[in-house]
């Protein structure tokens, strides 16, 4: 049956067929091959919140262009965030620097308008901002907020510090004479500071006009003054009013100063109107004390070197006072005065302020004391001044807590008072009284005396009418007849008696009025000068409606 | 020649002759040519297993990316999601649609895989099976030559959603690479069971009574 078989051809060993799975095998190999290398870089991103993160969905863009993936979301061990493990695209890798920023990009409706809608329909994703720092980093800490401009955009970084957050928020414009150039960025409270801090940013041709000198003010909402003029209503554009903004200028007739680094701090005012009276940056605080009454010294009286203002007074230390326990031993009343070296045409920079604490020291030892003097007699304003007391006992610096303490001198009506107070006492130490008493003895021996002459007189008369007397001759009768009639005059019913006893009686009385008057001086001095007119007792009144 | 084998036995081959693969016209296996349409006449399939065998490693390595690949993607709102074979699946079972969930499965894994593994067993089978279990793989081939028709439903699917679904903006459905994959998968399994001859199966049996 073998040779019956048909002849079959062995032909070449494999079928060409072979060349299929081959083919299919090496393109899907060269595939798998291929993306393995371009594969991008894989990064970690931490976020607070897994919020708007899909896994498989989310992208990460650069310039809406999409350059990575979120491959997985996870939560931190300590369940305190989430990790996003991210695959980029290859081209990303130069990208991954130091300090790039990631964040989620969702619907913000913020003060610096509306962004991010379309994230409300198409999901989140995450941007990326690329930074300039060094290469090579892997893994990084995603922002919660957008950062509102680029790491490398050329401009200026500042922070401000305010005693209190106003309407300010992050995205806020940053003017200049009402032109936008810059922007709020963040806004934070420093708890060491116990101030809100602004981080604002200025954009780049603008960032020339902020100099050391440069003021910043809130100028948010409208500000309304009511004046002998009219009315004045003061706005920023209508952003500002409704949004707020912070704007910023030099303070009038003074120049806006040296360049200004990254990240200095400056203070941020209420308004322009608290810039004008504290056009200074630099100053610092003194304490002086007075042994005296400082009624109608309120904080914010000026201090003055004879007659020029170069500073304030900030508040009155009682508290440290009381609670260092010297208010009992009646010490001096610590007033804590804050003086800018700018005010004395000074330039207003740090130097300044070293080079004023040179000036003072060495004007303590030519004299120089702090006084309180009254500003206003009307009102009673009290303000510090500085002068010049050449006869002045030596003194020297002292401290009281942190400040330097300056020493000072009674003046003014102070002064005057103690002087007058002095001569009071010394005129109440003479013994008037004991004087008084002793002349009225006196005058009282005197009439004593007069009654024993009369005595006297009428044993003579009764002598004279004796016949021995008779006897002698008639002129000398006649004469002691005279002398009679002239100690007549003398009795008590006399005029003359009479006058003299009213004399006496006058001034008694006048010296009794005098005890008065030195008794009230003694108990308010200053009635000498000022009339006596007692201060009506303040009576709370009660409130209507 | 002289006295012929019974009914049961009786072959076209045992009589030495072979079936023109284009007319059918039985042909004396020494003439090379069919005497009707003139085409090259084989007893048997030429290499038949060799080719059958080479297209299914193709379908295998081919069906690797069909199932890795996303064969549709979704545009919703600008925000394109892709969609794998099982990942379609698990996401209907999860919508507890649980009967689609089973047709694409079936379609899609089960009838593709199943009829690679069968065309294996049965390329095997032909060269190293038992001869008693001729009539079982008779049985499997008929089945491969039935669910084939059915293995080409997910890339219609695909192909229906796409010519459907088309919202410019808000939804649009893009066929994936693993569309082509898959199409390619089916098309070279039909390929291999079209490369495969049956006869060969039955041979074995013919050729042990011998």
């Amino acid at each position: 049956m073998s040779d019956m078989k048909p002849s079959v051809s062995s032909g070449r060993k494999f079928s060409a067929i072979w060349i299929l799975p081959l083919v299919t095998l090496i393109v899907g190999v060269s595939i798998v091959f291929n993306s393995i290398m371009t594969e991008g870089p894989t990064i970690t991103v931490n976020f607070d919140t897994a919020n708007g993160l899909e896994v498989g969905k989310t992208k990460v863009r650069l310039l809406n262009v999409d350059i990575g993936l979120v491959e997985e979301v996870a939560l931190k061990k300590d369940m305190s965030g989430v990790t996003a493990t991210i695959k980029l695209e290859r081209e990303a890798q130069s990208l991954l620097r130091e300090d790039t920023r990631f964040w989620v990009v969702r619907a913000r409706v913020g003060a610096g308008g509306v962004s991010g809608l379309g994230t409300i329909l198409g999901g989140g994703y995450i941007e990326m901002a690329p930074g300039i720092g060094p290469e090579g980093m892997r893994a990084f800490v995603g922002l919660e907020e957008p950062p509102l401009t680029p790491l490398d955009a050329p401009g200026l970084r500042l922070s401000l510090f305010s005693q209190r957050a106003g309407s300010i928020t992050t995205g806020d414009a940053v003017l200049y004479r009402g032109y936008k150039v810059g922007r709020v960025e963040s806004l934070v409270f420093d708890t060491e500071k116990k101030l809100a801090r602004y981080d604002i940013f200025i954009d780049a041709p603008f960032h020339e006009l902020v100099g050391s000198a440069t003021r910043f003010w809130d100028a948010s909402g409208i500000s309304l003054k009511a004046s002998a003029e009219g009315f004045e209503v003061h706005t920023g554009s209508l952003d500002t009013i409704l949004l707020g903004g912070v704007a910023f200028a030099s303070p009038p007739g003074l120049s806006a100063g040296d360049q200004v680094q990254n990240g200095e701090e400056f203070q941020l005012y209420k308004s322009y109107d608290s810039i004008l009276k504290n056009p200074y940056r630099h100053g610092m605080y003194y304490v002086v004390s007075f042994q005296q009454s400082i009624r109608g010294l309120v904080s914010g009286a000026p201090v003055e070197y004879r007659g020029i203002k170069v500073g304030r007074v900030e508040r009155i230390l009682m508290k440290e006072l009381t609670m260092q326990g010297m208010t009992a031993a009646g010490s001096a009343i610590p007033i804590l005065i804050y003086i800018e070296p700018g005010r004395m045409s000074l330039p207003d920079s740090l130097d300044s302020i070293s080079a004023f604490k040179q000036i003072v020291e060495s004007g303590i030892e030519n004299g120089l004391r702090a006084t309180l003097q009254t500003g206003n007699l009307l009102t009673g304003k009290q303000l510090i001044s500085f002068d010049f007391f050449p006869d002045e006992v030596p003194a020297e610096l002292g401290t009281f807590e942190q400040y330097t303490l300056i020493p000072s001198v009674e003046t003014g009506v102070g002064r005057l008072e103690n002087q007058v107070r002095v001569f009071m006492d010394t005129l109440n130490a003479l013994p008037l009284e004991t004087i008084v008493v002793e002349a009225n003895t006196v005058l009282g021996d005197v009439d004593t005396a007069v009654v024993s002459l009369t005595a006297t007189l009428n044993s003579v008369n009764r002598l004279l009418d004796n016949n021995d007397s008779k006897a002698l001759p008639g002129d000398l009768v006649a004469t002691l007849a005279e002398l009679r009639s002239a100690l007549a005059g003398l009795t008590p019913e006399s005029k003359i008696y009479q006058s003299l006893g009213a004399s006496v009686g006058s001034l008694n009385s006048t010296l009794e009025s005098l005890d008065d008057l030195l008794r009230k001086l003694s108990i308010k001095p200053n009635t000498l000068l000022f009339p006596a007119t007692p201060e009506p007792d303040l009576i709370p009144e009660v409130r209507t409606r | 020649m002289s006295d012929l084998p019974d009914e049961a036995q009786l072959t076209a081959a045992s009589l030495n002759f072979a079936s023109c693969h284009l007319c059918l016209k039985l042909v004396h296996v020494d003439q090379h040519f069919c005497t009707r349409c003139g085409s090259t006449m084989h007893l048997r399939k030429t290499r038949s297993i060799e080719r059958t065998l080479a297209l299914l490693f193709t379908a295998c390595v081919v069906y690797i990316p069909a199932n890795i690949l996303p064969i549709m993607i979704t545009d919703q709102l600008g925000q394109p999601i892709e969609s794998t074979i099982i990942g379609g699946v698990v996401l209907l079972i999860n919508m507890d649609s649980i009967a689609i969930a089973a047709v694409i499965f079936f379609a899609s894994v089960m009838i593709p895989v199943s009829k690679l593994a069968m065309m294996f067993y049965l390329c095997w089978s032909v060269h190293m099976g038992p001869p008693a279990t001729v009539r079982q793989r008779t049985v499997l081939y008929r089945i491969t030559e039935f669910i084939g028709k059915w293995s080409m439903i997910d890339v219609f699917v695909v192909a229906i959603l796409v010519a459907l679904i088309n919202l410019s903006n808000l939804l649009v459905i893009r066929p994936g690479a693993a569309a082509v994959a898959f199409a390619g998968v089916v098309i070279i399994s039909m390929l291999a069971a079209e490369s495969f001859d049956p006869r060969l199966m039955w041979d074995q049996r013919e050729n042990n009574n011998e």
